[in-house]
This record gives C-alpha cells, structure tokens and sequence, in this order.
C-alpha cells in the first residue's frame, strides 16, 4: 500500500479521537445536563442554551441523548471485540494444530460465512429479543470466522517451521507448542482483528438499531436515527438538521476512528499488511516465507504419535 | 475436472442443507418460544392472546407435534413453497416476499454491475500510475467512503441531493397516485422508477466500489511489469489496448470471486438503504416485520437471501471452473 509515511499521522488522529469518545463515554453522567430518557423540555426544540443539541420528538435532551449514546456503542464495541477475538484465535489454534478438530471446525467457518449476515442478525436478534446483552452475543459468535481462518493459515505455516520442529523434538504437549512457540507468530494479526471487529460491532449496532432493534431502555445513535426517521414529515420540520447530523457525525467519526487506528497499525513494521479476506490470507511474513524455501517439509504427520 | 465439479455439487448441496436445517432449528433452539414473543408474554400489552388463541397458534405452527414431526412437515411446505402465514399481514409469507423481491434484487444488481464496472475500470487505471497521485487520491477516498455504514451513506446523499437540491424525490419508489396508461405508460413508470432509485443505487454504488477498486488494483499492480505486457508495448499497442486485452483479463478471476463474496453484505446495505429512502423492497418489509414481531416473515428472508447468496457464489465458482479449465488447457499446450 502506499502512503507509507502518512499512515502515522492518521494512526494518531484515530487514537486521539477514539479517547474522545471514550472519555464522553465515561464521563456522560457529568457532561450531559439531563437524563437521556426523561422528557425534560418541549418535543422539536431546536438548539437553545437549556438545550444545546435541542430536543426530540418527545421532548429528550439530544445532546444528554449524544454521550449516553457513546456509552452503547463503546460497550456493544468492546465486549463484541473480545469475545469474537477469543473465539478466532481457539478456533483458528485448534483447527490449524489438531488435525482432527480441523475438518467440523472448518466446515462450521464455512457455513457462517456463506450466510448473508444481516438477515441472519434480524432473524436472530428478533427471535431472542433485542437486549443489549443478546445483541452483543448475537455479534460476537458470529463475527469470529473470517480470523479464526486467518490464524488457522497462520498456524498451518508455522508448525512447520524449524523451530517449531525443534521444539517438538523436545517432546512437550501439543497444548504446549501452541501457546509457546505457535500463538506469538499469529500475534501480528491481532492488532487488526480487534480494530476491524471494533468497526463491525459499531457498524452492526448501529445497523439493527436504525432498522428497529435495539434495546427500548438503552440510549444509541442508531435508535436515535431510527426515531427520527419513523417520523415521515422529518424533513419538513426546521429542527431535522438537529436530529438527523449528531448522531450520523457520532457514528461516522467513531468508526472512521477505528478504521484510522487499523491502518496505523497494518503500516507498522511486521504485521499483516492487507486487509485479511479470504483473497489475501496467503501473505506471511517473508522471513517465514523463506525458511519454507529453505528447509525441507517434515513428512506429514511424523511427529503425532 | 470432472470430480471437480463433483466436490462442487456436493459442497453447495451441504451447504444448502445446512441453511435449510438452521433455518427450521433457530426459532426452535434459541431461548424463548416463538410464539410467546409473538404474542407479547411479559410484555404489558393491552390485548395479549388469550390461552385458547394460543392453544390453536401453537396446534396450527405444529408446535404441538414432535421435532421429527415438525422437521418432516416443515419441508414439505417448503418444498411447496409454502413458507406459512405472516402475524402481522392477512396474507402467506411467500407472496409477501415476491411482491418486494423485484425492487431489492433490481437495485441489488444494477448497483452491484455498476460497482464492478467502475471499480474495475478505477482500478485499472489506480493500478496503472501505482503509487501515483491518481492511485493514493483514489485508493484512500474510496476506502474512507467503503469505512461508512451504507445508511450513513444514504443519509448523507438524501441530505445533499434529496433534501437541499431537490433533484431526487425524498422517499418512495414511485411517485404515488399516478397512473400511467397508454402506449408510453411503461416507459414512463420505468423513468420514474430510475428516477426514485437513483440515490439508492447511488449509495450501494459509493459503498461497495472500494472492494472492487482494491482488488483490480492490486491485480493490475501484479501483472503490469509482467513481459506479456512489455512486448505488447513493443508491438506498438496503444495503452488502452493493453490495459483492455492483457490487463483485464488477468483481473477478472479475483474480480469474479470477490463480487460472490460481496454479495451478502451488499444485500444487507440493500435492505438498510430500503428503510432510508422508504423504497418498498424487502428490507422496508423487515423493518416492518420487525415492528409487527412478525417472525416468519424474517425466517423467509434470511432463508431466501441465504439461498440467494448460496446460488449466485455457486455460480461464480462454476464459471471459475470453466475459465481455470480453459486457462490449464492453454498451458499443458
């Protein structure tokens, strides 16, 4: 990729404003100056000194509504990422180590990634109810496959590596290998699988809440872009500006955030350089790439007993 | 070749399968009955079912019956192509999803054709003056604009064209109460429908144009220095003609496979952008479903667009299929 050198400057532009958002996020019960979910003015105010952001249909503090609406998305963003980045790596350690988990695992990352996943995210969120706990699961267990693919190349081309060989020869676990010696080669991916599952969760959050699913207690920008758009003369009323642009800018620079924040980091020297689809997933480190040429394959299988 | 295709057939066949089966156990496995939900159990409702009403519910969905029982005459509706009756609508499921079908699948696959013919004729020439102003302006506008939620998108573009220019209508997939009869009346309703749809082709456009941008980009990038294209320079061929006869055919088998695997996610940016500019498609169908917690509606939908999206990646591998035949027909001679 080019643009080498710029890559920093924006790597640093998304850090500084992902910390805005999490100390809004943090900070929400002292900066928003009324409960998001009471009716604390006139519904359709445009932005006065008591309320800065205005009001919506109801008569809800938009600006109070704004920073709670940090909270959901940082939440939702943070659990699905870690979740969904331990499943990737079980997954992808255990299928690319222990040939005989390969097969049903595979099979299972197939089938999830052929499954359009909206529909599949309206189906299920709709079937157990749109809470945020079961929203985040509902994101979580099914965004794993696309890395668990990533590490599993990963590890298949470590375990053949000669110090990994030297180090069975020694006789350890194969528990053992993977954590010691097979785990830190698939490391370099890490730093991009959390920020673009960061993206997705928010992307997905605010998704199904614009479409209707969310939480009726819970504060998020897609729900407040949904309300505004139930309201079918929303364009006609002087106060759309007010109730359409915060939350679509919140959204925006939030995920252009963690999409300046993977890029920094793919610029960094011996990490995954590309986007990892399923068309790039080959790339490996080229030292990696030239022990392979080097040293001559272990015959398959010689060294499980 | 042969047991190529063989292992083909038999991966989609498990696959459908598969789809098929998950689409009959998720309402089933997943916590809470679908017909409690349905019916607003623990929900303050004004009128909730009464037990009778769901006695008969429960007897008419089968849920009364064995899984076996259930699992056997759920496929024989389907093989019917009775996907059951919608909660919220007087009216099957299956008639309600192919009323809406022509206006998502119209605007999926004329935004996807465009997407590809842009973003490979972008990519080309990205490609071409690699690392050059071009290829940067190019390659970072388009991924910054792929970073943004399709609705986003939508909204930015009914702001600015709908809203502020007045060029496009605001919402709807035609203008309401106008009929259109007489010799000219279809050409007249397809114009006003182009015309409807115009921002939101446009927004599944500037959304998935990055993917295909990249991936003709680094294809050019591989094969430019190749010595094909040097002595197709030598002979004298113009840039153009190198870049449409040597260039792009060696760019097309990644093309083909990414354009499968985009699919899915334009589908679900289809039906956000449906619910955005109000355009009667299936996904304004699932807004409304979702609203009405009218599950059976959505069950349809996800099996349609899963099989939908099965179908159509099964068709690019076949044609994969054919171009690697021909392609190991050239080299063994």
């Amino acid at each position: 990729m080019p643009m080498g050198e710029r890559r920093p400057l924006l790597f640093w532009a998304g850090c500084a404003l992902l910390a805005g958002f999490v100390l809004a996020a943090a900070l929400a019960p002292l900066l928003s100056p009324y409960d998001p979910t009471l009716s604390t003015g006139r519904p359709l105010l445009s932005p006065t000194v008591e309320h800065p952001l205005g009001t919506n249909d109801i008569g809800q503090d938009m600006l109070s509504r704004l920073l709670y609406g940090a909270r959901t998305s940082l939440v939702v963003a943070a659990v699905v990422a870690l979740i969904s980045t331990a499943l990737s790596w079980l997954v992808g350690l255990t299928a690319g180590f222990f040939r005989l988990a390969e097969g049903p695992l595979m099979a299972l990352v197939d089938l999830l990634l052929a499954l359009p996943g909206i529909p599949l995210y309206l189906l299920i969120v709709t079937l157990i109810g749109p809470s945020r706990l079961n929203l985040i699961l509902t994101l979580a267990l099914l965004s794993w496959p696309a890395f668990a693919r990533v590490v599993r190349s990963i590890v298949i081309q470590t375990r053949s590596a000669p110090y990994v060989e030297a180090a069975r020869a020694l006789g350890p676990t194969g528990a053992y290998i993977v954590r010691r010696h097979v785990l830190p080669a698939t490391l370099g991916v890490l730093p991009t699988k959390v920020t673009l599952t960061v993206r997705f969760a928010v992307f997905s959050e605010a998704t199904l809440a614009f479409l209707g699913l969310a939480d009726s207690g819970s504060v998020s920008w897609g729900t407040m872009l949904s309300e505004a758009f139930n309201d079918p003369l929303l364009f006609s009323r002087p106060v759309w500006p007010w109730l359409v642009l915060p939350p679509t800018l919140a959204i925006t620079a939030l995920i252009l955030a963690a999409t300046w924040l993977s890029s920094g980091i793919e610029s960094l020297p011996g990490t995954a350089r590309r986007f990892p689809d399923s068309t790039a997933i080959q790339q490996t480190p080229s030292s990696e790439r030239r022990n392979r040429v080097l040293l001559p394959r272990p015959a398959k299988r010689q060294w499980r007993r | 070749m042969s047991s190529d295709l063989l292992r083909l057939v038999a991966r989609y066949t498990l696959l459908v399968i598969a789809v098929v089966l998950l689409n009959f156990f998720l309402p089933r496995l997943l916590p809470g009955d679908p017909l409690s939900f349905s019916s607003g159990e623990g929900m303050d409702l004004a009128a909730p079912l009464s037990d009778q009403a769901k006695e008969q519910l429960r007897s008419y969905y089968r849920l009364d019956r064995s899984m076996g029982h259930q699992l056997l005459s759920y496929l024989a509706d389907l093989g019917r192509g009775d996907l059951g009756w919608s909660i919220s609508r007087p009216a099957p499921v299956a008639a309600l999803l192919l009323d809406r079908l022509p206006w998502t699948l119209g605007l999926l696959l004329v935004s996807l054709l465009i997407s590809a013919t842009l973003g490979t004729a972008l990519g080309v020439a990205a490609g071409w003056s690699m690392r050059g102003f071009r290829d940067r302006l190019l390659v970072s506008l388009t991924s910054m604009l792929a970073a943004i939620p399709e609705f986003l998108v939508a909204i930015g573009l009914l702001l600015f064209f709908a809203v502020g220019l007045g060029w496009f209508p605001l919402l709807g997939g035609q203008s309401p109460f106008s009929a259109y009869d007489g010799a000219t009346g279809w050409g007249r309703r397809g114009l006003d429908i182009g015309w409807h749809l115009s921002l939101p082709a446009a927004t599944l456009v500037l959304a998935g144009v990055a993917g295909f941008l990249l991936i003709a980009r680094d294809a050019t990038v591989g094969v430019h220095r190749e010595p094909w294209i040097v002595v197709a320079r030598a002979k004298g061929l113009r840039e153009r003609e190198i870049a449409l006869r040597h260039v792009l055919p060696n760019v097309a088998l990644p093309l083909l496979t990414f354009f499968a695997l985009r699919l899915g996610a334009v589908l679900g940016g289809a039906l956000v952008v449906e619910r955005v500019f109000n355009v009667p498609g299936l996904g304004l169908l699932a807004y409304q479903a979702i609203r009405a917690r009218d599950y059976p509606v959505l069950q349809a939908l996800f099996l349609l667009s899963s099989l939908g999206v099965l179908a159509a990646s099964f068709g690019v591998e076949l044609v994969y299929l054919r171009l690697d035949r021909r392609r190991g027909l050239v080299a063994h001679g």
